[in-house]
């Protein structure tokens, strides 16, 4: 499906666009750089770019520098914004403790997210980050840019802020790291007027929805992962700016159960693409697996010896539901005790297909503090269509949102309000029937307790009798 | 919507804390107007802030409401 944006979209061109020269961009050597050292000692950072990763310490030393070598009146916050940043992590680790002050009222005109307030509680030792405000910038959908566009972000930040950024914070926004208050709104301008770029979610709203690759570029995407992730974005424009939840909340779109952006982990509503018919089967590819002549995984574990690929051991073995046999040399799939793990089609890519009939599972409650440990999100909607509008997915977020903002606690993530009140609440709240597949381990817990209205009939058995013999 | 900004401004203003949690701003509400919708409180709220009578105050992870004015309303 072709993509139709909903506003015009101008072609951004780093030639017009861009703030530096080649010669300000590329201002130090290498042996400038080998040279160099920041104004403050920093032993512990310096430790951290040992070892055989990349390091931060060593690209904010690159950044440092080349702060240093531009014209003063080329940046609108202070030179040395990387240096003390630097200075003051040192310190950190020092102390055993951050120096990080969060929060405020800091922010865009009209917006209750996107700007996370920041401050040094070192800024005599450290002023060029009295402030070090934190803008998070909506990424597209499946983080697609051109070069023009990169680095014309990357001139902006460099002009109005730090010049450091993340690529990605864990919701999936590009973060701008650390500016001053003054330069939020000019700096928020040019994204909307000047690149056609918002901001994403922070606070009690609706975080940047984040999808995976998707039809774009993957074989194996049951739905369109980036249409839903862009019409989602703009039909809950309301819910991502403007702060009304009790706590955040997260949208993720999986293609299918390999789970790219971890929907399953981390969003509160995971959408993950999954086929209703069978897998579909190559046979002849599958001999060519079993001959050796495809490598198995698509090469991907290549960089080693593992012997002989062994379908039963590898494959058939490995089936979660053990669904799968070889009769006669020919792969048979029993499709109904499929779990759609994704397994056997990772590992033989050219012999086995998702199906065709295609739509989303929905999973809900997934969160990941660091403090309690992760939480996964349930399975309760095993299937449903997504083509566009979405009028069915709009529905069901809108019954969950006005249940959750009803009697949400504040800072209750969604998945802990279920857990409060239960699944069979959570169930009537959707008006969905209870089903197997919605336990919290498929198939290993039978009990789902139903009302008696729901029976029909009914039933006479009574609680109390019940007691009598099985005492709690 | 009128009523509904007013409930929220005497709220912000009679309110020990200098900010609040929307969900404690629509209680208020509640008080005053019975079956005020969540949504309607919403729009009041945005309305408010963006005549400058209301701010967010956001920690990062969570966002409150308070009036502007009250309590910390310059940086830190
Ligand atoms: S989640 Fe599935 S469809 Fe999406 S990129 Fe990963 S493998 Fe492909
Ligand atoms: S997708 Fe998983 S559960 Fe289904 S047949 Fe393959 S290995 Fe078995």
């Amino acid at each position: 499906m072709a993509f139709e944006p909903r506003e015009e979209q101008k072609e951004l061109k780093y030639d017009e666009l861009r703030i530096y020269s080649d010669e300000e961009l590329n201002n130090y050597t290498e042996e400038e750089l080998k040279n160099f050292k920041i104004k403050h000692d920093i032993p512990m950072c310096d430790d951290l770019e040992k070892g055989p990763w990349p390091s931060f310490v060593a690209d904010s030393k690159r950044e440092a520098l080349h702060r240093k070598n531009l014209a003063k009146d080329r940046m609108m916050i202070d030179c040395d914004v990387v240096e003390d940043t630097l200075g003051q992590l040192e310190e950190s680790f020092v102390d055993g403790e951050t120096h990080w002050k969060h929060g405020g009222i800091v922010g865009v005109f009209g917006y209750g997210g996107g700007v996370i307030g920041r401050y040094s509680d070192l800024q005599k030792k450290f002023p060029s980050i009295a402030h070090f405000h934190t803008m998070r910038v909506n990424q597209p959908a499946s983080k697609f840019y051109s070069s023009d566009y990169l680095r014309s972000i990357c001139d902006l930040w460099e002009y109005r802020g730090s010049g450091l950024m993340n690529f990605h914070g864990s919701t999936g926004d590009i973060i701008f790291l650390g500016t001053f208050t003054e330069q939020l709104e000019p700096t928020f301008y040019e994204l909307g007027h000047v690149l056609q770029q918002d901001l994403g979610g922070s606070g009690s709203n609706l975080r940047s929805p984040s999808c995976c690759l998707g039809k774009a570029r993957c074989e194996w995407s049951c739905i369109d992962t980036q249409d839903m992730c862009y019409e989602l974005t703009h039909y809950y424009q309301d819910e991502l700016h403007r702060p009304a939840f009790p706590y955040k909340f997260k949208f993720k779109f999986d293609g299918c159960p390999n789970c790219c952006v971890a929907s399953i982990a981390r969003a509160d509503m995971s959408y993950i693409g999954t086929w209703k018919d069978n897998i579909r089967i190559d046979q002849e590819a599958v001999q060519a697996y079993i001959g050796g002549e495809i490598p198995p995984n698509a090469g991907a574990h290549a960089g080693r010896d593992w012997g002989k690929f062994d379908i039963e051991k590898e494959v058939i073995n490995l089936c979660p539901t053990n669904c799968m046999r070889l009769e006669d040399g020919k792969l048979v799939i029993n499709d109904k005790e499929c779990t759609r793990c994704m397994h056997c089609i990772n590992v033989m890519p050219r012999a086995l297909r998702p199906g065709t009939d295609t739509g989303c599972s929905i999973l809900f409650g997934a969160k990941a503090p660091i403090l309690e440990g992760a939480q996964m999100s349930m399975l309760t909607v095993p299937f449903m269509r997504c083509e566009p509008p979405y009028d069915n997915i709009k529905e069901l977020v809108e019954k969950v949102w006005d249940w959750w903002m009803e009697e949400g606690k504040n800072r209750e993530r969604l998945g802990e309000l279920i857990q409060r009140w239960g699944v069979p609440k959570f169930l009537e709240v959707l008006d969905l029937p209870p089903m197997p597949q919605m336990v919290k381990e498929p198939r290993s817990n039978p009990y789902i307790f139903w009302k008696e209205e729901d029976v029909e009939g009914g039933w006479d058995r009574k609680i109390e009798d019940y007691r009598i013999k099985h005492m709690r | 919507m009128e009523d509904i900004k007013k409930a929220i401004l005497e709220f912000a203003e009679k309110t020990k804390k200098t900010k609040f949690y929307f969900n404690e701003m629509e209680k208020a509400v509640r008080k005053v107007l019975p079956d005020t919708k969540a949504r309607a409180v919403k729009k009041a709220a945005t309305a408010l802030i963006n005549e400058e009578k209301l701010i967010y105050f956001s920690t990062g992870s969570t966002t409150m409401y308070g009036l502007k004015g009250r309590g910390q309303t310059e940086d830190f």
